[in-house]
């Protein structure tokens, strides 16, 4: 589906994405494909020396998932700024107690269309969104730009 | 706390190749996908990519900021050169401009320096502070053409 900027009103919602719960092996597994290997997300040792119950997941995978909503929806390389702010911290799933930790650690990415304008030549809308868990715990906002034919 | 004499530091510019292998496997990590074949094919296969409109495989929006991690002593070694405290480190803020293209085989260079170091009153703890570190990388391609600008900003609680 190609998206057509004559087709896009401000205050239209993006469509709606969520993730898998987050587990620790999802922690682990961005720490290697980004190389983000603050021990924050993964050493339960290191934790406990700064005094924090469990590890937190990467704000950045936070973003990433945030990525992945905004680009099932437009085009990447329609895109020309991605801003946000992190707003609170996610703690992964426990394995053994998925029932009553899986909705801290499942994400939903919503938004909207905020402005359109043109700006370089190109026809660009500018859209809000908010990451949430599922007990409505507010883990990002901010916004994107893109470029639409 | 984060040493204020760093302000305007420029670190040393790091030059990456983009590697085909770390897109697809960061593809996986950010849509939490076990298989290159459940990815969106445009981060895995350079055919699904031309055909979608891209000049070779491209990096997912979120992929710069890995750069700086894998240069430099990666977190570790940036943290420690601005006398930030890890354990009190958090992420306040990511933003991206995307100028150009970034495709597998692109050679980037980062120059990354400090654009700013500020404090901030804590809201709920009068006379506390919160300090704040922005980093701004300038990232450019193999032509020289500036692809993307990343701030980063630190903070420490």
């Amino acid at each position: 589906m190609v998206l057509n900027y004559n087709d896009i009103k401000e205050g239209d919602a993006i469509p709606a994405y969520t993730s898998q719960p987050i587990t620790r092996t999802h922690l682990v597994r961005y720490a290697g494909a980004s190389g983000d290997f603050n021990p924050l997300h993964h050493d339960d040792t290191f934790i406990k020396k700064i005094g924090m119950e469990r590890i937190i997941a990467h704000g950045m995978l936070i973003m990433g998932i945030a990525g992945e909503a905004v680009t099932a929806w437009i085009d990447k390389k329609n895109l020309r700024k991605f801003n946000v702010r992190f707003l609170g911290m996610t703690e992964p799933a426990d394995l053994h107690d998925m029932e009553n930790t899986k909705k801290r650690a499942t994400i939903t990415v919503t938004g909207k269309v905020v402005k359109k304008f043109e700006e370089n030549g190109e026809k660009r809308i500018q859209c809000d969104i908010i990451a949430q868990d599922a007990n409505s715990g507010r883990k990002l906002t901010g916004y994107f730009i893109a470029a639409l034919p | 706390m984060a040493d204020k004499s760093k302000l305007g530091m420029e670190f040393p510019p790091y030059v990456i190749e983009v590697e085909k292998a770390k897109i697809a496997e960061f593809a996986m990590a950010v849509s939490q996908k076990n298989d290159k074949e459940q990815i969106n094919p445009i981060y895995a296969k350079s055919e699904a990519a031309k055909k979608a409109g891209y000049s070779g495989i491209p990096v997912p929006p979120t992929f710069p900021t890995s750069f700086m991690f894998w240069t430099g002593g990666g977190l570790m070694g940036i943290v420690n050169s601005l006398g930030i405290n890890l354990g009190r480190l958090l992420h306040g803020e990511e933003e991206y401009e995307y100028f150009g293209e970034v495709c597998a085989g692109d050679v980037i260079t980062g120059k990354m320096k400090v654009a700013k170091m500020f404090d901030k009153e804590k809201k709920d703890k009068p006379g506390k502070f919160m300090e704040f570190t922005l980093l701004e990388t300038e990232m450019r391609n193999q032509r020289g053409e500036l692809v993307i600008k990343a701030r980063t900003t630190l903070v420490e609680r």
